[in-house]
């Protein structure tokens, strides 16, 4: 398999103070579906940022499809040839809406990735109708994104993505604040995604989709290192893991491939009941 | 775990308790309430973009630059009759596009006294613009003067500064209605595109277009710290304390929008935005359109000929 990803020794810090990712190395192939695990500031949404070439390593190199991906390189992506290509393979859907939803209608914002790539304008109105007609969503094509509920603007999110037709797509906490109907959408909208060769790598904590999503799991602790990179079963059932990086509570069980909590009180300072 | 204080539970309030009623709001109250009406107000405009009437069977080109050319035709125009006939024909518009012509109206005079009455105000008395007089307001005497500038010794309003204020008022009021069609019956989008057909860049029309679309995003966001500082009033503070909590709100609201232009920026450039604005819009230009446009050029031209007295009325 083709290697889209490889990350050598990569960190990187905000503001020259704050570490986000700890010298991770990674290699993600072409096909694979990936989940990164990890509890709330463990530098997951850092390093979709890097896979997406909107930030850029502190440290440590990153390559995209062979070629290495640098602030220089990608600037400017005026007459960038490279630049073109990776903004076509690769799209990202982030986790609050209302950053992506920057146009003024649902059409115009499904429109908005393939006319930037320079497709002719019939052939966008054409993907942008598909979309629009696949993702169920006619009645939303001309509303305005401040009149959508949540799980509309996921959709129409998820939509402006499609119609570029990435082959890799990374998603950040794509179920935050989505009913269970739309949550299963998602989840059978992803693995068809998955089924017709796409590459999706999604940042998650929410533990219940990932082994419907994904056949791979990353976990990374609270220092900001990588702490597992293995097959998703292993990952779910390492519960000392999970505990540990704080994806579980220590009183959530796991029966078969369900994971639970039990309801529990405090009775003193050392003991407690189920 | 819980600390002994939040153990305490309340049963209700004493039987002394008073419930005090006044009709005065707080700006606490009044922010939201400003902010749900922004929403309403918006949405009802956007409702009438949206209905069947005449103009929004117009293409949004031909509406943009008939209202430019309009506007400065009756900005030319001196005649009171002509004026008040072209008003009104924006009555007339209003009501094909069904629009309510009352609330069309009100629209239009929310903003008329704000921009031209305070202007205007002066010139009605003889202080600034003599004439003759209509109705005396005070009698000062011979001799009298407002520190270095010297005042007539009786202050009347003139029947030239009335009549000169009345046009004026009435040329605002015009071109406001004007303006106020061409919003009330285009789509936000559309309008913004149409602004290309006057050779608008790209650029401005793209940030206009976000602008207002998140102009609704951070009024939501200002709602929201309201209506959570009005959930945990409990007492009222000092002005001087509501004073600095307001500034610290709006330094957030600053910080905040900052940071979220960055975000934008970065989902801009992720789906393919280099700096080259490409906009997808369709206009398709109908024989009615053209009708539109050239009536519209002959009355602009009238109305000019008339103000140059080429015309007589």
């Amino acid at each position: 398999m083709e290697t889209i990803f490889d990350l050598q020794d990569v960190s990187y810090t905000y503001l020259e103070k704050f570490e986000a990712l700890k010298t991770v190395n990674l290699t993600m192939t072409a096909g694979e579906q990936i989940s990164i695990m990890g509890a709330n500031g463990s530098g997951k949404s850092t390093l979709l940022s890097i896979l997406n070439a909107l930030v850029y390593p502190t440290s440590g190199e990153f390559y995209a499809f062979g070629k290495p991906v640098t602030e220089e390189a990608f600037n400017s992506l005026e007459d960038n040839e490279f630049g073109r290509y990776f903004r076509k393979k690769v799209g990202i859907v982030f986790q609050n809406p209302d950053i992506q939803l920057f146009s003024s209608t649902v059409f115009d914002e499904i429109a908005f990735g393939p006319l930037q790539l320079g497709l002719p304008k019939d052939e966008v109105k054409k993907r942008t109708e598909g979309v629009i007609s696949m993702m169920g969503i006619a009645s939303l094509r001309a509303r305005a994104p401040h009149t959508l509920s949540g799980g509309e603007k996921k959709k129409v999110c998820i939509a402006s993505i499609l119609s570029i037709n990435p082959d890799v797509l990374l998603l950040d906490e794509p179920t935050g604040g989505l009913d269970p109907r739309t949550q299963l959408w998602l989840i059978e909208l992803l693995q068809d995604l998955a089924k017709a060769g796409k590459t999706i790598i999604t940042a998650t904590h929410d533990l219940d989709i990932v082994e419907q999503i994904s056949t791979r799991a990353i976990v990374f602790g609270e220092d900001h290192t990588i702490k597992a990179d293995a097959n998703c079963d292993v990952v779910m059932n390492n519960l000392e893991l999970l505990t540990s990086t704080n994806l579980i509570h220590k009183h959530m069980h796991r029966h078969g491939k369900l994971m639970h909590e039990h309801l529990h009180s405090h009775d003193g300072e050392n003991h407690h009941e189920h | 775990m819980l600390p002994e204080w939040m153990k305490e539970v309340e049963t209700g309030p004493c039987q002394c308790c008073a419930v005090n009623v006044g009709k005065k709001k707080s700006f606490v109250e009044k922010s939201i309430s400003g902010a749900l009406n922004f929403f309403q107000d918006s949405l009802i405009s956007e409702g009438f973009a949206k209905r069947d009437g005449l103009l929004q069977s117009l293409d949004p080109r031909v509406k943009l630059i008939s209202a430019i050319v309009l506007v400065v035709a009756v900005s030319l125009t001196r005649d009171i009759r002509v004026l008040f006939a072209v008003y009104i024909l924006t009555l007339l518009f209003a009501y094909l596009s069904k629009i309510e012509v009352l609330f069309f109206i009100k629209r239009v005079w929310v903003f008329v006294p704000i921009f031209a009455g305070i202007i205007v105000l002066p010139i009605l008395f003889n202080v600034f613009m003599a004439g003759d007089s209509l109705v005396t307001v005070a009698t000062l005497g011979s001799g009298a003067h407002l520190g270095p500038i010297l005042l007539p010794s009786t202050i009347y309003i003139t029947r030239q500064g009335t009549m000169f204020a009345i046009t004026f008022i009435l040329r605002v009021a015009t071109c406001v209605s004007l303006a106020v069609l061409l919003f009330l019956t285009t789509q936000r989008d559309v309008l913004f595109k149409s602004l290309r057909s006057l050779r608008v860049p790209k650029v401005y029309v793209l940030t206009l277009d976000m602008c207002y679309r998140y102009i609704f995003l951070l009024m939501d966001t200002v709602r929201d710290f309201f209506t959570a500082k009005k959930s945990r009033t409990i007492r009222s503070l000092s002005v001087r304390d509501e004073q600095r909590w307001v500034a610290g709100r709006v330094g957030y609201m600053l910080v905040k929008s900052l940071d979220m232009s960055n975000k934008v920026h970065d989902a801009m450039i992720s789906r393919g935005f280099n700096g080259d604005v490409k906009l997808l819009h369709d206009y398709a230009v109908r024989k009615r359109d053209y009708a539109a446009i050239a009536t519209v050029l002959m009355f602009s031209s009238m109305l000019a000929l008339i103000s140059q007295n080429i015309i007589r009325i």
